[in-house]
């Protein structure tokens, strides 16, 4: 009997096996560790006490790979801001340590983070949609729009918009640019702002090597597609951010003569033509990126960075916060790049923390737990520990502190004795004036198209900035639609004379064979049956 | 002791709990989303789309060109290995097997890293040949699965057939063709559904060596990035279906030449 039942399960499990591996492995491989949202150790180990168990709270952080400091600094990278009150900067534990700690500290309550990553938006979605794990999640701004368009996330408390509570570093320190945006921009008649609270900020824009390539020429997206620098240039490889640049090019002429107005009403006019889903425009947009992919050395998402540092190409397609990253590796080998941002338009982004309805369930204690990590994420000496840490600009503009802005002045300030300087305003970010005396770094003249530039973009850049906003089922369809129609070879692409040159290929090949076994059979004449093989002739 | 003895029957159960859990019930939800639509309702539309989609067709036609390209470029440079490496009388014969075999136990990425390299170097600038860069960075991959069945085949064969061939007036040519080759079909099968089908899914190695047309594996991921899992549970259930008929027609095959064998002995 129980030989039988082995016999039967052997034949389909092994197909179904050898099956599922080769189907399933080589699909699995790339998004393994973005998809795999692992639990990193920093999750608590203490053994629960009776005590502090009752009340501990747990709290499910994701939040992307990277992206925040982990501590463990070098005793030489302690930052010494020379500020007035001489404040120094050092990691020394990771933030989610610190974080357990100061909450303890301050509300007396015992709180466990347990911290995953993901390793794109798309990837935290699907986990979203598999299950209910996480409480606080940090996601691009179009997918938090879609987040709260779907009606799952969980409003932020009005105790957190207090700015007379000390502990509310969010809203006391974040930039009045930044908290405008999050007010006025709106999804289903909701404005961002009651949802979400930003963490860091860029723009998009054109890595370029300076000595190959004219300030001028990587100040417009039209550099993506020219075929000048065929196999020179790399192409973010997702749909939003491709189709982004797509519409720059389509536009070109249209936004440059936006130019003399006004910046609300050109900043309106910039982002309705930036945004259009329509299908006139898909379509036209579909044509350009297929020049581009004919036209580009890559589609990249990461490898774009290392092969700009390398010097395999010379123009990068690049979010603003990855600029500066790949600006300080190649300056590490004297290999000078600089940052230019189109003088069309740009997409300014934002990743911010939003808390999941599933997660928190009313639960009080754990929504103020998640409403306590955002603002010990947004107190000045944090903010500087993750910016220096993951090298992106923060939301937060400190408020009464200075240190962030002394941060900015310890990065970028230039020698005392530098020759060729500048006087670099930051004032909009910091005071909301960009004339504010208080907030002109003196830097490096080549600042001024490098580093601070990508991180702190000047007046003009944020005056064509705009928000790529969520699209609806709808249009969101056809843009990926179009986007699979760049990317895949499509049989009805092929001409008659394809056709033609694929049968004759195909029929050389078959007469190849046919001729090949023809005089193979006569050759072996010894064996004159040809019916009966070759076993026939051993026999 | 008595609590020790299990039955063959209680001994197949945590295998077939494993079978049950990560083999039948993921396909079981690949099917399910495979003919259902967004909304959960039953439709064959998947099914027809791909049929009538030109990019999906034609992203199956390229990963058969791909494929077909690699596995056929493996086959060439893997049997004559195999071939001197299992006939060729070598004292230290798996030694050199090994030394073949070897690159496979370096992680892949850090092999690609170095390919690409060496291919910038040859070429350039990698952009220029995507379609032969694919083909030179799978055969780099995935030679080695193509050496070692061949490799066994060919060691397994047996001398005394050779031997009556070129006793009975057979040339060394008409050896290989008619006695060699047949009898070591089975190798060449099971090395080309190693590589073959790998080959028509793995968009890793595409990626990294910056081929930016999809193949199906590239398709299937994209559609899962959309959050369209009915396609692309569709597209992986008929690439899994032509991988069973594959199988099942090969299988056929082997079981024929074994019966074969089985004949001339």
């Amino acid at each position: 009997m129980s030989m039988r039942a082995g016999e039967r399960f052997r034949l389909p499990a092994a197909i179904l096996l050898t099956a599922a591996l080769s189907l399933g492995l080589p699909d699995l491989v790339p998004d393994a560790p973005a998809a795999s949202v692992s639990a990193a150790s920093q999750a608590s180990e203490e053994p629960q006490t009776s005590e502090a168990s009752r009340k501990a709270v747990t709290l499910r952080i994701a939040n992307w790979e990277e992206y925040i400091d982990e501590g463990d600094w070098d005793e030489e990278e302690a930052i010494d801001l020379e500020d007035e009150n001489s404040t120094v900067i050092f990691g020394e534990n990771s933030m989610i340590e610190d974080f357990e700690q100061w909450y303890e500290e301050t509300y007396g309550v015992k709180v466990n983070v347990e911290y995953s990553t993901f390793g794109s938006n798309e990837d935290l979605y699907n986990q979203l949609t598999l299950g209910n794990d996480f409480d606080l999640v940090c996601p691009s701004e179009y997918m938090f729009m879609k987040l709260i368009a779907e009606d799952r996330l969980q409003p932020l408390s009005e105790e957190f918009f207090d700015e007379d509570t000390e502990e509310n570093y969010y809203i006391r320190g974040v930039s009045d640019y930044i908290r405008n945006i999050f007010d006025t921009n709106t999804i289903e008649g909701e404005p961002w702002s009651r949802y979400a609270a930003g963490y860091m900020w860029g723009t998009t824009g054109i890595v370029y090597n300076p000595e190959e390539i004219s300030r001028e020429d990587a100040s417009h997206w039209a550099i993506l597609a020219d075929p000048q620098y065929k196999g020179q240039v790399t192409i973010k490889d997702n749909v939003r951010d491709s189709y982004f640049a797509a519409l720059g090019i389509l536009h070109e002429e249209e936004l440059m003569e936006l130019k003399d107005l006004d910046s609300g009403e050109r900043l309106e006019r910039i982002a309705e033509l930036m945004n259009r889903t329509d299908e006139g425009t898909v379509s036209a947009a579909e044509e350009i990126l297929k020049l581009m992919k004919e036209n580009a050395y890559s589609f990249e998402s990461d490898s774009g960075k290392a092969d700009m540092v390398t010097g395999k190409v010379l123009v990068n397609y690049q979010w603003s916060g990855d600029a500066v990253y790949t600006l300080d590796q190649a300056e590490i080998d004297d290999y000078i790049l600089a940052y230019a941002v189109p003088e069309e338009s740009t997409n300014i982004w934002f990743d911010g923390w939003v808390m999941l309805k599933d997660g928190i369930e009313g639960d009080a204690a754990k929504q103020h737990a998640a409403e306590a990590f955002i603002n010990f994420m947004s107190r000045p000496d944090n903010v500087v520990r993750n910016m220096y840490y993951i090298g992106y600009t923060s939301v937060i503009a400190g408020g009464e502190s200075d240190i962030i802005y002394a941060y900015a002045d310890w990065c970028y300030g230039a020698e005392e004795d530098a020759e060729d300087t500048i006087e670099y305003p930051v004032g909009f970010f910091f005071s909301g004036d960009n004339s504010d005396p208080g907030y002109m770094i003196t830097a490096e003249a080549d600042q001024a198209d490098r580093q601070l530039f990508a991180q702190y973009p000047p007046q003009d850049v944020l005056e064509r900035a705009v928000v790529m906003q969520y699209f609806d089922q709808e249009n969101n369809q056809r843009i990926n639609q179009m986007w699979v129609n760049v990317r895949c070879f499509n049989i009805a692409s092929l001409t008659p004379a394809d056709w033609a040159k694929i049968i004759c290929a195909a029929v050389v090949v078959l007469a190849g064979i046919v001729i090949t076994s023809r005089l193979h059979s006569d050759r072996s004449a010894p064996c004159a049956r040809r019916r009966s093989g070759h076993q026939g002739c051993i026999r | 002791m008595g609590i020790f003895r299990f039955s063959r029957k209680q001994l197949c159960i945590p295998y077939g709990l494993f079978l049950v859990c990560f083999v039948v019930l993921p396909l079981a939800v690949i099917v399910y989303y495979a003919f259902t639509d967004g909304s959960g309702r039953f439709t064959l539309a998947n099914l027809l789309s791909f049929f009538s989609n030109g990019n999906t067709i034609g992203t199956l036609c390229y990963s058969i060109a791909v494929a077909a390209a690699v596995t056929a470029v493996c086959l060439l440079i893997a049997y004559p290995v195999a071939y001197v490496l299992a006939r060729g009388g070598f004292k230290r014969g798996p030694v050199l097997l090994m030394l073949f075999i070897m690159p496979m136990w370096i992680n892949f990425t850090l092999r690609l890293t170095a390919l690409k390299e060496i291919l910038t170097v040859l070429e350039g600038n990698l952009s220029l040949h995507p379609f032969l860069n694919t083909v030179i960075g799978m055969t780099y991959d995935f030679l080695p699965f193509m050496i070692l069945p061949l490799y066994t085949t060919l060691l397994q064969l047996d001398e005394s057939l050779l031997e009556a061939a070129q006793d009975l007036g057979a040339g060394p040519a008409s050896v290989f063709f008619r006695v060699t080759l047949p009898l070591s079909m089975p190798g060449i099968i099971s090395g080309i559904t190693m590589t073959f089908l790998p080959a028509m899914t793995n968009y890793v190695i595409l990626d990294m060596i910056y081929n930016s047309t999809y193949i199906m594996g590239s398709l299937i991921g994209s559609y899962f990035n959309i959050y369209d899992w009915n396609n692309g549970s569709m597209i992986s259930l008929i690439l899994f279906a032509g991988i069973c008929i594959v199988s099942y027609v090969s299988g056929r095959t082997e079981h024929n030449e074994a019966e074969n064998r089985g004949a001339v002995l």
